[in-house]
């Protein structure tokens, strides 16, 4: 549709702020400092000619002596006794399972190098999230500790096992406690460690503890249903979704596997079916998943709870004691509009919150008990077992090492000195604490406290097993020797309950035969061996049964209108914390991939940053990225701020997993920490506070992609509302009427010449199934060696990310501000209208990338050849002929051209990210590094295609479709990509391309460009949201 | 089956010189026939046992001589299994000694057979020991006679040394000579002049054909423009070579020799080269492919003792110590850039090209060297000229047809489908 829809990056776009429009002007231009040098005397003063001459002739020296030089020695050496099952120069995959996803880790001389999702993980269907893709280089961290520590220097592992055994001994005949803090531990194999170890000790007494906490949740079913689990969701099944700013498609329980079920409810097969589910969202902050929403309601953390008991009311058809209007009427009204779509999608609604209050969560039961979601769209039978957080307990252990009861603690996976909220309480209370170990693989915060360090192996050196669903069982796979001296938790718990298996493989594999085996239909050595390679089994599942509620309200309603009454404070801002799609807890806060992603709303690496609504940021008088003083719970903290449109007025959110002091080169020091903003209320972490803000003069300039790479006003977006699209999918879809087409090489050239004869490599891209997650930034990242810039090159533009995620803002239509753009009338009140909307803005995600054009605008102004054509429709790009002109870069209309500024991978002043021998092991030998003063771009993973057909010829027979994938494509949860070859009319590709909702970016250039989009579609409902 | 053959034919030639010498000395033990006993060694015994190594079994030789009770020997040899049954000290120890290993029973072979193989075992251990003695002195003797030559560097000094010295003395001669003439002209003592004018004169007319010749400007251009091509193309092909290592010959470590196992023994290349076949390497064999070979096969060369140190392998005890081992560090040979991707699959497995195509005559390389230039004008110039193997293979019955709908008949070479396209070996 050729919309008067009006799309922009970011605020600088809308505005045109002067430092835009220059910045712009010179995107390209790097100023020479020719001046200075003119000026200051240069060429003049006699000095110089001196040391040009001395720098002559040395270089000439050196040039001489190097040419004389012979070509250095090769070594080759072979392995002394090769493995069977490696062939140098072929990868082997091996099953495992990251957080209870089944994966496949590709491996390579037998070094892991990329994770990929198992095509038939029962959670996300061979989708990775970001941070999973990143977890492989976690194993190559030059920062992990290499040994085990006791009392603060490096000892061996007998020296540990003797002093812990005998501190265990000591502290079990004093009757003291002893406590193991984990985050969610769902590995049965673990569980059953923990066990056996609680059973030598019997005073030893196991904490979950996440720092992101599901508890509200867990205590909510306890409460309504007497079921303390966490309920697997079905979001294929719902066809209308309310949530209550629970980021399910980013960090809410399971990102990826909701990813995959919202999707199928969107993407084309359900939209050729006519058919497509309605979500709504009500959220504080721009949340990922309220990007997809087809309508975001920005409302206040007070307003949450009372907002869920007017559903509740409109639903039910009572009013509970209590209720009162939002303070925000236009939110008021679309409560009604969702109770009224949930109601008539009985059966097939859902609702959710991502509140962490039980009042709320249980108030949620309500609600979706009246909406009969139990047994369809909620499975309480077949709970989930990711996380199992018991908030109170942390809270109680400290209150009890306080008071000198507990003789020992021991942390797995659990950084509570940085992520507790109150950190400070915390470490003087495992002060107290005769016997502290951590079994941190780095020296992190709460490492730093205790006598012992017991390095834990990362997980692809480990065995193990995970159940992240009941009934789901998956198998972990050590895919490398440990690279340092590092052990198994469980093998050190085993070891230190002297138990009758001291080995953990010996461990996990009884445990198997006796228990789990028996449950995917399996036995013996014969089953072991097919559950190795097949990476999980699957039990039967329990029939998802049908759940009433029945409980009084009225304490919740209660308790829900005091919580939203302290919130509401007067001429305070309310405080919201929450995760970021990128960082998560702050647990990978070491890993530079995810640090450079961008976050998929905001856009900024490298930092968190106070989000404020534009409108907010106007009246505060803040400069762009101006610091504030932020306040709360008696935490303080300055952050600068950004004007995050779609973010509710009177608010702030702020990012927790930042502001790490010791995570390590990459991630120390990093943004701010916000967890302390927490408070722990009816036995949960809460994550919204009363917050003061103040100005504070200064300016944190933030690193932020948004608005790199302009595409100078052109029109890169589609969209189209349901309702349009279903009545004529044609016009709909808005081809902007045909243009005229040429062929540049026709006057020259025969056809054959051009021709693409057997393969022409295209992509299609779904933006109504781009979440726009980032998965595929890291999965590229991974499988093509892209560096690792830092935050001041990001700065300078200089991300070099072959793909990107451009996020597009518009203001939501309501028919009536199309009208008054068309009329062209802007009155001062119009602008207040104006900036009132920053409220309500609709985003679309667009992956971007190189378009492999027909037409390539770079390959023409290249002087050297350096980027040529294929004759599989590829833009190819020579690194070694490349001279660096960057004409290419300034001719691609796409802006998907990155120039390599320095030789980031031996460049000293990188020396936190990639740039030691050891982490270089993470890189694919299949694919160069790129040095210096050389162009680059997105290959279309040209590596997989060559090894793709080359494993076709090998088998004789022809390439099948969908047999080559690239990375980006085989992580996406939500199967947004399709590659394969456009001159087969029966591949996936072509069929997608066939779409009517098919367009060209920029078609109108004759770029002939490679890649299809397919418009984004949104279900929105023509008399929402009125104002 | 080469090596075996070979370790055969060794023993046979040893065998027939020891059955000449047993004929003349007085058997110790018992008195078969050494000649028939060898036989036997040869069908039955070599497999596990060889006269003086120890193999999966004892050494023959010293085990046999030691042992000097012949009817345990026989019936050891005709049923050890039996022996062991019945606890024989003798048998348990040397049947613990082996791991447990248990000898093949060999009921087959009559009291006679195994006197014959017994005294052949014996005499050949006498043979081998007396020329071991007989040996060790002569290679003393030659090694220190060697010692006793001064290295050819010392030798190639001197002689250059000697060269300049005579130069050197040449030309201070003819600047004496000369100083002298000038001191005697000065002096106004021109003696002889007259003597000398013939011999000037002749001195003379051979400068004047060269002053004659310099004169002609047409020669001298021609000679000046005949050096400046001369010399152009000469930087011109050296610079074009720069980086260019055919012929490159490094010393590898093991003197491994190609022409011997490739050449003489006929070796697949792909036995030890494994990769060839399936990967982009074509990968150096790891030491266990050679000790395939090389448990039983020249286990006395030094340079097989190189693979046994690099292993920590002991062929006393056959046993392997991962503590010892320590890579073998060969030197490359063919050396492609890291920007350049070649798969030696695609080339071997697919296309059906000789090794030798690319690497040479491999099997007549006493060390390796780089036959092919390696360049990617000579990459190009073979997808240009080589045509596509697509018999037989479905993959290209489509890539194929495809192609002959634009250029029909012409002949389909590497680089008409695309085999010269930048991304193909650059990414």
């Amino acid at each position: 549709m050729d919309s008067n829809k009006k799309y922009w990056k970011g605020l600088e776009e809308l505005n045109k702020t002067p430092e835009f429009v220059e910045k712009n002007k010179h995107e390209f231009a790097e100023p020479i400092p020719i001046e200075e040098v003119l000026s200051g005397g240069g060429l003049s003063a006699k000095t110089p000619r001196r040391d040009f001459l001395k720098a002559l002739g040395f270089g000439v020296g050196a040039v001489t002596l190097a040419a004389c030089q012979k070509v250095p020695v090769h070594k080759s050496i072979p392995y002394l006794i090769k493995p069977e099952e490696i062939t140098p120069g072929v990868a082997n995959y091996y099953s495992s399972t990251y957080e209870g996803s089944a994966i496949l880790v590709k491996t390579r001389e037998g070094r892991p190098i990329k994770v990929e999702g198992n095509p038939n993980d029962l959670l996300s269907r061979g989708g990775l999230s970001a941070s999973a893709q990143a977890s492989v280089l976690d194993l190559y961290d030059n920062g992990r500790t290499k040994d085990p520590v006791l009392n603060g220097s490096d000892a061996g592992w007998a020296e540990v096992d003797s002093f812990v055994k005998g501190q265990l001994a000591s502290v079990a005949a004093a009757g003291k406690k002893i406590r193991i803090i984990s985050s969610t531990v769902h590995s049965p194999s673990t569980q059953a460690v923990i066990a056996d170890f609680i059973t030598k000790y019997p005073t030893a007494k196991h904490t979950n503890y996440d720092a992101v906490s599901y508890t509200g949740i867990i205590k909510a079913n306890q409460n309504s249903f007497g079921k303390a689990v966490l309920p697997h969701y079905n979001f294929d099944k719902a066809d209308v979704i309310v949530s209550f700013g629970a980021d399910f498609l980013g960090t809410w329980i399971s990102g990826e596997e909701f990813t995959r079920q919202y999707v199928s409810n969107r993407n084309s097969a359900s939209l050729e079916a006519k058919k497509m589910s309605r979500h709504i969202q009500f959220e504080t902050g721009m949340s990922l998943t309220g990007t997809n929403a087809d309508a975001r309601i920005a409302i206040k953390p007070s307003d949450e709870g009372l907002a869920i008991i007017n559903l509740y009311n409109a639903i039910s058809g009572t009013t509970l004691p209590g209720s009162k209007k939002l303070s925000n009427a236009n939110a008021d009204k679309a409560v009604m509009l969702a109770a009224k779509e949930l109601v008539a999608a009985k059966g097939r609604a859902l609702v959710v919150a991502g509140s962490n209050d039980v009042a709320t969560q249980v108030l949620v039961n309500a609600i979706n008990s009246l909406l009969g979601s139990y047994g369809t769209t909620i499975d309480l039978d077949n709970p989930s077992r990711q996380y199992a957080g018991n908030d109170a307990e942390l809270v109680e252990f400290i209150a009890e090492a306080k008071r000198g009861e507990v003789g020992a603690v021991l942390f797995l996976d659990a950084n509570p000195a940085y992520d507790f909220y109150k950190a400070a309480e915390f470490k003087e209370a495992v002060k107290k604490v005769a016997l502290r170990v951590s079994f941190s693989d780095h020296a992190d915060e709460t490492a730093d406290l205790c006598n012992v360090v017991a390095p834990n192996h990362h997980y692809l050196e480990s065995w193990g097993d995970d159940s992240a669903v009941e009934g789901y069982y998956t198998i972990l796979q050590p895919t490398i020797n440990p690279v340092y001296n590092t052990r198994q938790a469980e093998q050190s718990l085993l070891i230190w309950s002297d138990n009758a298996v001291k080995d953990y493989y010996t461990y996990v594999r009884n445990n198997w035969n006796t228990n789990l085996l028996a449950k995917g239909g399996l036995a013996g050595q014969p089953g072991w061996e097919t559950l190795l390679q097949a990476g999980f089994i699957k039990a039967a599942p329990v029939a998802a049964g049908t759940y009433t509620f029945s409980l009084d309200l009225a304490g919740v309603t209660q308790t829900i209108i005091t919580h939203s009454n302290q919130l509401a404070e007067g001429g305070k801002v309310q405080l919201q914390v929450y995760q970021s799609v990128a960082m998560r807890d702050g647990k990978k806060a070491n890993n530079p991939w995810l640090q450079e992603l961008p976050d998929p709303v905001s856009k900024v690496t490298w930092d968190n940053f106070a989000a404020m609504s534009p409108s907010d940021v106007k009246k505060m008088g803040l400069d762009e990225f101006g610091v504030v003083k932020i306040t709360a719970n008696g935490y303080t903290v300055e952050l600068p701020v950004l004007s995050q449109p779609g973010q509710a007025q009177g608010t702030v959110s702020v990012a927790v997993g930042y502001g790490r002091t010791m995570a390590g080169l990459v991630g120390n020091n990093v943004g701010k920490n916000a967890y302390p903003f927490y408070s722990f209320r009816n036995g949960t972490f809460q994550t919204t506070a009363a917050a003061s803000v103040e100005k504070t003069g200064d300016i944190f300039p933030l690193s932020q992609t948004q608005t790199h790479h302009s595409y100078e006003g052109r029109s890169v977006i589609q969209e189209v509302t349901l309702k349009e699209y279903l009545k004529d999918p044609e016009k709909a879809a808005g081809h902007e009427g045909e243009h005229e087409k040429y062929d540049l090489w026709e006057a020259t050239n025969n056809d054959a010449v051009h021709a693409r004869p057997v393969y022409d490599w295209v992509m299609a891209i779904d933006l109504n199934a781009c979440t726009g997650c980032g998965a595929c930034v890291v999965a590229c990242n991974a499988e093509n060696n892209i560096p690792v810039v830092g935050k001041e090159e990001v700065g300078r533009r200089r991300e070099m990310h072959w793909i990107r995620i451009d996020r597009y803002y518009s203001f939501a239509q309501n028919g009536k501000a199309e009208a008054d753009e068309k009329t062209g009338m802007v009155t001062k009140e119009k602008e207040i209208a104006e900036l009132e909307n920053f409220d309500n803005v609709t985003v679309v995600h667009q992956p971007m990338l190189c378009q492999h054009c027909d037409h390539a605008p770079c390959e023409t102004v290249c002087p050297v050849l350096a980027t040529v054509h294929s004759s599989e429709g590829l833009n190819q790009m020579a690194y070694n002929r490349c001279v660096g002109t960057r004409y290419c870069a300034n001719n691609c209309p796409y802006k998907v051209r990155r120039f390599n500024w320095f030789n980031y991978w031996n460049d000293s002043r990188f020396d936190n990210y990639l740039n030691n021998e050891h982490t270089q092991l993470v890189l694919n030998p299949d694919v160069t590094t790129r040095f210096r003063g050389v162009m680059e771009k997105c290959s279309m993973c040209v590596q997989r295609i060559q090894a793709g057909k080359l494993k076709a010829k090998i088998e004789k027979r022809p390439l099948a479709d969908g047999e080559v994938k690239m990375a980006c494509q085989q992580t996406c949860s939500a199967n947004a990509i399709i590659f394969g070859n456009r001159n087969d009319p029966n591949s996936e590709v072509s069929k997608a391309l066939k779409s009517e909702r098919t367009y060209y970016v920029l078609e109108e250039l004759n770029v002939q460009p490679g890649i299809g989009y397919q418009t984004k579609v949104r279900n929105t409902n023509e008399t929402e949201l009125q104002a | 089956m080469r090596n075996i053959s070979l370790i055969l034919k060794r023993f046979t030639r040893s065998v027939l010189l020891v059955a000449g010498l047993a004929s003349l000395g007085i058997n110790a033990h018992a008195e078969g026939d050494p000649a028939k006993g060898e036989a036997i060694f040869k069908a039955k015994c070599t497999a596990c046992h060889k006269i003086d190594t120890r193999m999966v079994g004892p050494a023959l030789g010293p085990q046999i001589t030691e042992e000097t009770d012949d009817a345990y020997l026989t019936k050891w040899i005709q049923n050890n299994q039996a022996l062991i049954a019945a606890k024989n000290p003798k048998a348990l120890k040397i049947y613990n000694e082996y791991n447990q290993a248990g000898m093949t029973v060999f009921a087959e072979l009559s009291d006679a057979d195994v006197a014959n193989v017994i005294t052949y075992a014996r005499t050949e251990w006498k043979k081998l020991q007396e020329e071991k003695t007989k040996g060790g002195g002569a290679n003393g003797g030659g090694a220190a006679a060697e010692d006793k030559g001064p290295s050819s560097l010392v030798i190639w000094g001197l002689l250059g040394v000697i060269v300049i010295a005579f130069i050197v003395i040449l030309v201070l001669n003819k600047v004496i000579a000369t100083l002298e003439r000038l001191l005697l002209r000065s002096k106004g003592l021109l003696v002889d002049e007259e003597e000398e004018t013939a011999d000037e004169k002749a001195s003379v007319d051979r400068l004047a054909t060269v002053k004659k010749l310099a004169k002609n400007k047409k020669l001298v251009f021609f000679v000046v423009l005949c050096g400046t091509i001369a010399m152009g193309s000469w930087s011109w092909v050296t610079m074009w070579n720069t980086n260019v290592h055919s012929g490159y010959q490094p010393v590898q470590p093991i003197k491994y020799s190609h022409k011997l196992h490739a050449g003489v023994m006929k070796l697949e290349c792909q036995y030890c080269h494994s990769g060839a076949f399936k990967s982009k390497n074509a990968s150096i064999p790891s030491l266990n492919v050679c000790m395939n070979c090389h448990k039983a096969v020249k286990t006395e060369s030094p340079e097989i003792q190189k693979i046994y140190n690099a292993l920590g392998y002991d062929p006393q005890t056959q046993k392997y110590d991962s503590t010892k081992a320590k890579p073998m560090q060969w030197v490359r040979v063919h050396n492609l850039p890291d920007l350049a991707y070649f798969n030696h699959s695609q080339h071997v497995t697919v296309a059906k090209l000789e090794c030798q195509k690319c690497h040479g005559q491999v099997q007549e390389m006493q060390e390796v060297y780089q036959y092919s230039p390696l360049t990617m004008k000579w990459c190009i110039q073979c997808h240009r000229r080589t045509e596509v193997n697509a018999k037989g293979n479905a993959y290209y019955d489509q890539v194929l047809a495809a192609h002959d709908k634009i250029k029909k008949g012409e002949k389909v070479t590497a680089a008409v489908l695309g085999g010269i396209e930048c991304a193909k070996c650059h990414y």
